[in-house]
C-alpha cells in the first residue's frame, strides 16, 4: 500500500496554490463583498482554463477522467485562501452527480447538454440537498440539480424560484430554492434517486471537510505570523507558552484531520459502501479542526481578531458556516455510531484500509 | 453559613421589584432586555433617559455613601438590586462606568473638588463616562502605555497626546478617564498619571471600530494636546498606576450576580428554542444543556461565596478564578446556542447585516475570553498571584 500522493498530484497542488495565493487575496475577497454577483469572473475563467471544471469528468465524456483523490489537495488549497466562489462544490459535488446520472443510464437529454456546457465553461450548475436549507451562489447558476422526496430534478434556472438570504459569512450568497416537481425535469427517482442523494451528501461533506482543513491552515499561518510580530511585555506574544500552545493545538487537529480526509476521498471512489463512515469521520474531524482553529486563532489575535478590519474573520466565519453545511458534527458522529453498531459491522484492523471490496460483497447489516 | 436573605433584605427586594415594575414600562418598554453586551450601541438616548428615571428613584449609585446621593447599600442589597434589575429586563446601564468605576475611584482617591464636580452628575444620570486604559501597544501589557501628559508650568494645565483603543461607548460619553505618562523618562508602571478628561473638546477625536458583528461599540480615541485642568488629575502625578489598579479592584464585584441573571435569561431562551425545534431530543444537546445549567449554578454559588464576608466589596482570592470561569462558560453557551439553532444559525433574517440575539451572543462571546484580561493572562494571574508560582520571564520592557 502507499498512502502518498504522486509527484504529479503534488506538483499540480503547488501550481494551483500559487495561482490562488496571487489571485485570491483578502482584499479581493472584500471587493467581492461589494460586487453584485460576488463572483470574480476573471478568476473563474482562469480556473476553467487550468482544466479544473473538467477534472472529474470521465475521458469518455470529454473530461480529464481524474478522481476525488486527484482533486482533494486542490479543494484544500481553495479553502486555504478562503475562496468565496463555489468552485470546489461545482467540481467535486455537482459535476460528479451529473456524471453519476449518465453512468447509471438515467436522466434525459439535458444531462449530457449540461455536462458539455460545464466542459466548455459556459454553464454553471447549482445543487441543492435536503440537509442544507440554502444554496450558495444560486443566483449565478444556469441550471439546478434539486431534490424532491426521492426524486432528483435537473431544471433550467427559469423553472426555479429563488429567495435571497443573508449569511453570517459575507462571502456566501445564500438562496433558498423552490420549484414545481414536473416529470419533464426528473432525472432520477425511487431507489436510484435516494442513492444519488446519499452519494451527493458524501461528496458535499467531503468537499467541505477538505476546505475546512485548508481554512484552518490559513488561520494557522496568520496566527503564527501575528504572534511572532505582536509584542507585549517586551517580547513577541508567541514567546509565551500559553499562546504557543493554543496555536500548537490547532496544528495537531489539522494534521490529524488530513489523513482522514484523504482516506475518505479514496473511499468515495473505490469503495462507495464504506463512504458514509469514512466521509462522516472526515467531516467531523475537519469540522472540529475548523472550529478549534477559528476559536484559538481569534483568541491569539486578541481584540484585533474581533474587528471587521482584521482579515481573520473571513476565514473564521467560513469555517463556522462549513462546519455546519452538509451535516454538523452531531449528524456525522451519529452516522458513525450507526455504522459501528450495525449487526456484523466489519471493525477489525484488517478493514482499516484494505478489504474494501470484501466489505462491499459482505454488505454487512 | 446562612443562605437565606434577612427579612429586611427581602423587603428591599420587593421595593426594587415594585419600583421597576412601575417604571420600566410605557416609554421604556422598548428598551427592556436591550443594550447588553453585543447590543450596547442600541437605544442610547432612551437608555440615557432611563438613567435619569433611575436617578429620580434613587436607584443609581446605590453603593455610594448617602452624602453623595447613594443608599450606602450593603453587598447583599446590591446583589438583590442587580438580580431584580436583570429579572425585570432592565436595559444595559449607560451609567455603569460612572457608577461602578469612576465613582468608587473618586471616593477612594479623589480630591474634595473632584468629588463635588464629578459625582453629582453621575448620580443624577447626567454625565456618562468611558475608560481610557488600553492602547494599540498596551493591551494585556497595560504598563506599556505611551500616551503622555505634559503640564504647563504657568497655568498648571495638562496637555494629553496619544491614542487609546477599545474604549466602549466613547462616542456616547461625556468624559473619559485616561492613564497617561507624566514623566517622559519613566517606564512601566512608574511615572503615570490618572486624568479626568472631557471628550467634547477640539483635542479629542473619536473613531468607532467596526466589529465582526457589523456593529461598533468600541472606539479609538485620539488625543492631540487635549486639555485637562490642573485639578483633574486623580492622586499625585506618578500615582496613576496605584489609582488605576484600585479602580480595577472595583470592577468585578457585585454586578456579577446580575450578569448571571442575564446568562440565565440566555440559557432559558436556548432551552425554549431547543424544545420548540426538536433539538432537545438530541442526546448530545441535552447533555450540553445540563452542563450549561450546572456551570451557571456553580458560578452563582462561587459568587455568593466570593461576596460574603467582604464588607468593603474588595476582591477575595476566589475572585481571580471568576473571569476565566464565566468567559469560558459563556463562550461555550454561544456555541451551544448555534448548535441548537442548527442550519438556521448561519442565516440572518433581515436583509442587512443585523444579527439576531443568539447569533450576536455567539459572536460576542468570542470577545469574552479576551477583554478585561484574556484567559491566558487570567491563568497566569491565578498561578502567579493566587498560587504563588514563579513568574513567567518577561522581555526587556521599554
Amino acid at each position: 500500500m502507499n498512502f502518498n500522493f504522486t509527484q504529479d498530484q503534488l506538483d499540480f497542488q503547488d501550481a494551483i496554490s500559487s495561482m490562488l495565493r496571487t489571485e485570491v487575496t483578502a482584499d479581493s475577497i472584500r471587493a467581492r463583498w461589494q460586487n453584485e454577483s460576488g463572483i470574480d469572473s476573471a478568476f473563474m475563467q482562469q480556473a476553467h482554463d487550468l482544466g479544473l471544471n473538467s477534472m472529474l469528468i470521465p475521458e469518455s465524456l470529454g473530461g480529464l477522467g481524474l478522481t476525488a483523490v486527484d482533486f482533494i489537495l486542490l479543494a484544500e488549497a481553495c479553502g486555504e485562501v478562503a475562496l468565496p466562489e463555489p468552485l470546489v462544490e461545482s467540481v467535486m459535488v455537482t459535476t460528479p452527480s451529473l456524471v453519476d446520472i449518465l453512468d447509471q443510464g438515467l436522466g434525459n437529454a439535458d444531462v449530457q447538454k449540461v455536462i458539455d456546457g460545464v466542459l466548455a465553461g459556459d454553464v454553471r450548475v447549482a445543487l441543492g440537498h435536503t440537509i442544507n436549507p440554502c444554496i450558495n451562489y444560486a443566483d449565478s447558476a444556469d441550471w439546478f440539480l434539486l431534490p424532491d422526496g426521492d426524486g432528483v430534478y435537473l431544471l433550467p434556472k427559469e423553472a426555479v424560484t429563488l429567495e435571497a438570504k443573508t449569511s453570517v459569512d459575507p462571502s456566501r450568497r445564500l438562496f433558498s430554492a423552490s420549484f414545481a416537481a414536473s416529470d419533464a425535469y426528473l432525472v432520477a427517482d425511487g431507489e436510484a434517486g435516494a442513492n444519488l442523494q446519499r452519494a451527493t451528501l458524501n461528496r458535499g461533506a467531503l468537499a467541505s471537510a477538505a476546505q475546512l482543513v485548508g481554512l484552518s491552515r490559513g488561520m494557522l499561518q496568520q496566527s503564527v505570523s501575528y504572534t511572532s510580530d505582536r509584542e507585549q511585555f517586551g517580547r513577541a506574544i508567541g514567546a509565551n507558552q500559553a499562546v504557543k500552545h493554543l496555536v500548537a493545538d490547532v496544528a495537531v487537529q489539522v494534521e490529524y484531520a488530513k489523513p482522514v480526509i484523504y482516506r475518505a476521498a479514496y473511499t468515495v471512489g473505490v469503495s462507495p459502501s464504506r463512504a458514509d463512515f469514512a466521509v462522516s469521520h472526515a467531516k467531523s474531524a475537519a469540522g472540529r479542526a475548523g472550529l478549534l482553529a477559528s476559536r484559538h486563532c481569534m483568541q491569539v489575535f486578541g481584540a484585533m481578531g474581533y474587528t471587521w478590519e482584521c482579515d481573520l474573520q473571513i476565514w473564521a466565519k467560513r469555517a463556522w458556516a462549513l462546519a455546519r453545511e452538509w451535516g454538523d458534527e452531531g449528524f456525522h458522529t451519529n452516522r458513525i455510531h450507526e455504522w459501528l453498531l450495525r449487526k456484523n459491522a466489519l471493525l477489525g484492523p484488517e478493514y482499516t484500509f484494505g478489504r474494501g471490496s470484501l466489505t462491499d460483497r459482505a454488505k454487512a447489516g | 453559613m446562612k443562605l437565606a436573605f434577612t427579612a429586611a433584605d427581602e423587603q428591599f427586594r420587593e421595593e426594587v421589584a415594585d419600583w421597576l415594575n412601575d417604571n420600566l414600562r410605557d416609554e421604556f418598554t422598548d428598551i427592556r432586555y436591550r443594550g447588553g453586551p453585543g447590543d450596547e450601541h442600541r437605544f442610547v438616548d432612551e437608555r440615557k433617559a432611563w438613567e435619569r428615571r433611575l436617578a429620580d428613584g434613587r436607584w443609581t449609585c446605590i453603593g455610594w455613601p448617602e452624602a453623595w446621593g447613594g443608599r450606602a447599600a450593603s453587598i447583599e442589597q446590591q446583589v438583590i438590586f442587580h438580580e431584580e434589575y436583570a429579572r425585570a429586563g432592565g436595559p444595559g446601564r449607560m451609567g455603569h462606568i460612572g457608577d461602578t468605576l469612576t465613582g468608587p475611584t473618586l471616593l477612594a482617591f479623589g480630591s474634595e473638588h473632584q468629588k463635588a464636580k464629578y459625582l453629582p452628575p453621575i448620580r443624577d444620570g447626567m454625565a456618562f463616562w468611558s475608560q481610557g486604559y488600553s492602547e494599540p501597544g498596551a493591551g494585556s501589557d497595560l504598563a506599556a502605555i505611551r500616551t503622555k501628559a505634559v503640564q504647563d508650568e504657568i497655568s498648571g494645565q495638562w496637555k494629553i497626546t496619544g491614542q487609546k483603543v477599545w474604549t466602549s461607548l466613547a462616542h456616547e460619553s461625556d468624559f473619559v478617564f485616561v492613564l497617561a505618562r507624566v514623566d517622559r523618562d519613566s517606564s512601566r508602571h512608574h511615572g503615570l498619571g490618572f486624568f479626568l478628561v472631557a471628550l467634547d473638546q477640539p483635542g479629542v477625536t473619536i473613531r468607532p471600530i467596526n466589529q465582526l458583528t457589523g456593529t461598533a461599540e468600541f472606539n479609538e480615541v485620539y488625543f492631540d494636546d487635549a486639555v485637562c485642568d490642573a485639578e483633574d488629575i486623580v492622586g499625585a502625578p506618578g500615582d496613576g498606576w496605584k489609582v488605576a489598579m484600585g479602580l480595577l479592584g472595583f470592577e468585578r464585584g457585585v454586578s456579577t450576580l446580575g450578569q448571571q441573571m442575564l446568562f440565565q435569561t440566555e440559557l432559558d431562551e436556548i432551552i425554549r428554542i431547543a424544545k420548540a425545534n426538536g433539538a432537545s431530543r438530541d442526546p448530545d444537546i441535552r447533555q450540553r444543556i445540563a452542563e450549561a445549567h450546572i456551570g451557571l449554578k456553580t458560578m452563582r454559588y462561587n459568587s455568593m461565596r466570593m461576596l460574603s464576608g467582604r464588607e468593603d466589596g474588595s476582591l477575595s482570592r476566589e475572585a481571580m478564578i471568576y473571569k476565566l470561569y464565566w468567559s469560558s462558560w459563556h463562550r461555550n453557551l454561544g456555541k451551544l446556542a448555534m448548535d441548537v439553532l442548527g442550519p438556521d444559525a448561519e442565516l440572518i433574517e433581515s436583509g442587512s447585516y443585523e444579527l439576531n440575539k443568539l447569533q450576536s451572543l455567539f459572536l460576542f462571546t468570542r470577545a469574552d475570553t479576551i477583554y478585561g484580561g484574556t484567559n491566558q493572562i487570567q491563568r497566569n494571574l491565578i498561578a502567579e498571584r493566587a498560587l504563588g508560582m514563579p513568574k513567567e520571564p518577561r522581555g526587556q520592557g521599554k
